[in-house]
């Protein structure tokens, strides 16, 4: 059966949703699902603006049929070649023998890598600036390297203010029936979801978002519609989202508050951040997320992470050195690019503990613009009531941290 | 492309000829005889508008342009040498920091007036065990609230005692390297600020040099030049633009020798006729003219870069370097031209000889702008951090991390105990109230405690006698409490043992082993007490004093108050702690948009054979990225 909605005049969302798939990119987890969204086009010609991924390319395939009815299909524009999106070139390709594609150099380069056959096809490579007319409608095209990979554009629609903005502006959460922003709480339900897609797909090309969100700045008064490979459509509200992603982009923290990400082997550095996380909200701070990095997947973390400006540390010393679960979260951030937080630290070991100096040390040289206060609460196997001061002196210098 | 002055620069420099020729020339001998500076000279030439030639007008400069400068310190030096380092001094070291780093605020009060010429400037980087290494920096300069406390000194200072403003260079962060310098500017006739002897010099003579004596000099916090830590970042700036006053003065010299050398060819007659006719001397004088020419361009070309705001580091270090080196080899031929006579006092080539010799040594010796100019060509080719590069620590911080490190030194014990004191209230120590002699250690304030330095076990008294004094408790090192027993086992300190966190610890006869210090590292304020200065607690502690526990303690216990009972200390307010400042970066990194590889200048591109150090703009253009192979235009800013 098909499933489609209207865009607005002539323009129909043709993806499909996607549940089945528990690992997007085969690493983080989706529990909510996932959209793959392509769009159609029914000008003088037709036009579909990227596919969907091999999991749902039979909807996809339903939807084009249905709208397209007796016309067949004259072009495809291909803004990005990851195969969430691209899977289902080839099938496009053979369904409609004549469609003509439109891609970035790049993007070409990567469609014969992955094994696509667009060199049977008529082809346009465009690059920045370049336009093209389907008969009523204009597009241009906007180059978006590395975001988040080199080959990306945006395709805009000068006739009717439809931006195509790739995996910009994106989301995790399959749509289920709704299609525009508006038509769900995004600041409750999605925000989190949102923030967690953009920051562990995109986060490391900090530089390049702001770079496109530059070049969108000066059409912002023309833009309609912004339309993202996954999760809704923007129709209103531009301003909401945009600052969202500047901020992101930016390194710059969502909230002040505070995330404690702990790791514990038998409950004991559990109980020390748990504690700290009481004593931080009774002294007014209370934006505080606790999560145990053991059972925590890194993406929730480095989600968690971009959201708050402070960050609590808190591990066992495993074999002299930083616990592998929260080693394999500062890696994370290292490899994302997070910026300009300030970190706390608690360490435990009950022999020779270690996990303090190495995390002080993985933060101070290979992470960018990040503080490690002085005070750090060390125990040694348990936290005995003799720690009560040192947990107090600690929850004082992030509460004034935190305030300042 | 003439390479040619402008009119202007001709006129400037038709005007500062004149001006040293009638002023400055007649008493040349007589400034070089008596190690005499020209007051009254340098006062007029001020006052015609010179000494702050490349200075906006807005702060009283004369607004022209880096060769106007260059021009300028050459006329002084044609006819003095000694002169013309004085303009240089006071332009490019005294006042070009103060124009370039200082706020508003410091430039209308200290720039105007020098750049009006109604005072003198001067620089203070070179000490006893630093020069070309500004690392070994040890005028140290303490953070006290409202001031900076300066102590320390600096030698061969140019324009001291003469100069009203000095930039002052010192360590604020002990043991972070070079990041841990910073700037200031210290005015003449602030208490304890002295000067040394004036140097009797070889050369340059009428210029005054002396060293720089810093006692307790306070400095208001205002006066910090710059950020802190960027001290060592000014210096190099300054150092950069300074070159080209000293390249200029050493071409005005030879300048001047040669001219003299010129004319005294066509005078001197031998065998019949002038002795220029010879071969001896003429391909001499030509030999002369051909180097004096290719280091004016030089020179020229440096200002003229500094000037259009275009990377000028290596091209000021080749100026300075190629035209001291010829003015030595210049003002040797001029001095042959003139035979026996040249090798009289009051001679001006003489003069020029002897003043010549100084433009190789100072503001980076020649061999050091070799350094600067082959380290632009190669990069850093060591890898790691060996040979104390940047911003690189020289040794790893102290356990307890940055430390004041103030060991009181001056006086009697008494003395050293009441300055002591003094210092520790002024850091706000209340010592009218106290607490528990036995307040567990992580709960305590205060911790007065025993190393295996207090000996005998009745010396334990001396300790509880501090502890009441000082409203502390009572705490040991782990030797004290296992080994010797001298107190329970839970009241060590230590990693494996207590951990104390309070305002002030005093460790008494505590030598330092890492395992203590670590149980001491969030304590705001170590005091040291140890007969042993090289003891590790001394580069640990914030106060120290090199003494006897048995004579330090009573004394101590008696400048707090006595062992009287105090009042209960209120809760305690723990006193912050300063965080070490970063490394700032030495230019903006850059990303790739064909795969996101960050090209970061303080690495460089190992395979691609670009040295650490090298700006994104300094890549040679056919640069592609090591990942992917896209070309530089590729790349935007991180």
């Amino acid at each position: 059966m098909y499933n489609v909605r209207k865009v607005t005049d002539d323009l129909y969302w043709v993806g499909a949703n996607d549940h089945r798939t528990h690992l997007f990119e085969n690493i983080h987890p989706i529990p909510k699902g996932v959209s793959y969204n392509a769009y159609l086009l029914l000008d003088k010609e037709t036009v579909l603006f990227d596919t969907v991924d091999w999991s749902v390319s039979r909807q996809m395939m339903e939807n084009l049929e249905y709208l397209l009815g007796e016309r067949s299909l004259d072009w495809l524009v291909i803004n990005h070649l990851e195969p969430d999106h691209a899977a289902s070139i080839d099938l496009i390709l053979a369904r409609w023998p004549k469609v003509k594609i439109i891609s970035t150099e790049k993007g070409f380069m990567l469609m014969r890598q992955f094994g696509f056959h667009p060199d049977e096809h008529e082809i346009r490579i465009v690059v920045e600036g370049d336009t093209h007319c389907f008969g009523g409608h204009t597009v241009t095209f906007v180059a978006a390297p590395m975001v988040h990979w080199p080959e990306a554009m945006v395709t805009f629609d000068l006739t009717n203010g439809a931006l195509f903005s790739a995996d910009a502006f994106g989301s995790f959460i399959a749509l289920d029936g709704k299609l525009f922003a508006d038509e769900v709480n995004f600041d409750r339900d999605w925000i989190d979801e949102a923030r967690r897609y953009l920051v562990n797909i995109v986060g490391k090309y900090g530089p390049h978002i702001q770079l496109l969100l530059k070049k969108a700045g000066t059409i912002i008064d023309q833009i309609k519609f912004i339309c993202p490979l996954h999760g809704p459509v923007w129709r209103k509200d531009f301003g909401y989202f945009i600052d969202k992603y500047d901020k992101w982009s930016r390194y710059e923290p969502e909230e002040k508050g505070v995330l404690i990400a702990y790791a514990s082997m038998y409950g004991n550095t559990e109980a020390a951040a748990q504690a700290l996380a009481a004593r931080l909200c009774e002294k007014g701070v209370t934006n505080v997320t606790v999560c145990d990095v053991s059972n925590t997947h890194v993406s929730y973390l480095i989600s968690e992470a971009w959201k708050y400006s402070h960050i609590v540390l808190a591990s066992v010393t495993y074999n002299l050195g930083i616990y592998p679960v929260m080693h394999n979260f500062l890696m994370d951030m290292k490899a994302l690019n997070l910026q300009n937080r300030t970190f706390a630290l608690i360490e435990n070991g009950s022999w020779a503990s270690k996990s303090g100096d190495l995390m002080q040390k993985f933060i101070n040289e290979e992470l960018k613009n990040m503080t490690v206060l002085n005070e750090r609460l060390s125990i040694a196997s348990s936290m005995g009531a003799d720690k009560a001061a040192e947990l107090e002196v600690l929850a004082d210098a992030i509460v004034e941290s935190v305030k300042a | 492309m003439l390479f040619q002055t402008t009119p202007a620069h001709e006129e400037l420099r038709a005007r500062i000829r004149a001006f040293a020729e009638e002023e400055v020339k007649p008493i040349a001998f007589m400034l070089d005889q008596q190690n005499e500076f020209p007051t009254e000279a340098i006062a007029k030439f001020g006052k015609m508008g010179l000494m702050g030639i490349p200075f906006p007008k807005e702060y009283g400069g004369a607004g022209l342009d880096a060769l106007s400068y260059a021009i300028a310190v050459e006329e002084l030096a044609r006819v003095d040498g000694g002169t013309g380092v004085i303009l240089s001094a006071h332009v490019s070291l005294g006042s070009w920091p103060i124009f370039a780093f200082g706020t508003e605020e410091q430039k209308k009060k200290y720039l105007v007036p020098l750049a009006k010429g109604e005072k003198i400037g001067a620089f203070g980087l070179t000490e006893p065990n630093a020069g070309s290494d500004a690392g070994g920096t040890e005028t140290t300069a303490v953070d006290k609230g409202d001031h900076w406390l300066l102590n320390g000194g600096k030698i061969f200072i140019t324009n001291a005692p003469k100069a009203d403003t000095y930039v002052v260079f010192a360590v604020t962060t002990p043991d972070i390297g070079t990041r841990g310098i910073s700037a200031f500017i210290v005015e003449k006739g602030w208490p304890g600020f002295e000067f040394g002897d004036h140097y009797d010099k070889m050369g340059i003579r009428s210029s005054s040099t002396a060293e720089l004596i810093f006692n307790d000099v306070k400095v208001p916090k205002e006066n910090l030049l710059g950020k802190e830590g960027e001290g060592f970042k000014i210096a190099m700036a300054t150092l950069d633009g300074g070159r080209i006053g000293i390249a200029a003065q050493a071409l005005g010299i030879a300048q001047g020798a040669f001219e003299h050398a010129l004319s005294y060819a066509r005078e001197r007659e031998q065998f019949g006729k002038p002795i220029g006719v010879h071969q001896g001397v003429s391909f001499k004088l030509a030999d002369m003219a051909t180097k004096l020419r290719c280091a004016r361009f030089l020179v020229y070309s440096a200002a003229e870069m500094k000037e259009a705001h275009v990377p000028y580091g290596m091209e000021s270090a080749m100026a300075k370097m190629y035209a001291s080196d010829i003015a030595l080899e210049v003002c040797n031929d001029a001095l042959q031209v003139f035979g026996g006579s040249g090798f009289l006092k009051g001679m001006e080539v003489e003069r020029a000889y002897r003043d010549a010799k100084i433009t190789t040594i100072y503001e980076g010796t020649n061999e050091i702008q070799r350094v600067v100019i082959s380290s632009h060509l190669l990069g850093k080719l060591t890898k790691g951090n060996e040979g104390g590069g940047r911003s690189v620590a020289k040794k790893p911080a102290p356990i307890t991390g940055v430390r004041k490190k103030h060991i009181f030194r001056d006086g009697d014990a008494l003395q050293k105990v009441t300055d002591l004191v003094a210092a520790l209230k002024k850091d706000g120590h209340d010592f009218s109230v106290g607490i528990a002699l036995d307040t567990p250690i992580p709960q305590a304030e205060r911790v007065v405690s025993a190393g295996k330095g207090i000996g005998d076990k009745k010396n334990m008294k001396l300790i509880e006698d501090l502890a009441k004094a000082a409203g502390a408790a009572i705490g040991s090192s782990r030797p004290v409490a296992e080994t010797l027993k001298y107190l329970p086992l839970n009241r060590y300190v230590g990693m494996s043992g207590q951990k104390f966190m309070g305002n002030l610890y005093i460790a008494c006869g505590i030598s330092g082993a890492s395992q203590h210090l670590k149980g001491i590292k969030d304590a705001s304020t170590i005091v040291a007490i140890n007969k042993n200065g090289n003891a590790p607690i001394f580069k640990n502690c914030d106060y120290g004093i090199v003494g006897d526990v048995m004579e330090i303690l009573p004394l101590l216990t008696e400048a707090l108050g006595g062992t009287e009972e105090k009042a209960p200390a209120p809760p305690m307010v723990k006193m912050k702690r300063p965080t070490p400042p970063k490394p700032t970066p030495i230019g903006k990194s850059y990303v790739c948009s064909g795969c996101g590889y960050t090209y970061d200048p303080d690495l460089g591109d190992e395979e691609g054979e670009v040295a650490p150090g090298t700006l994104f703009e300094k890549l040679p253009e056919d640069w592609v990225c090591p990942e992917c192979s896209e070309g530089k235009e590729q790349f935007i800013e991180a």
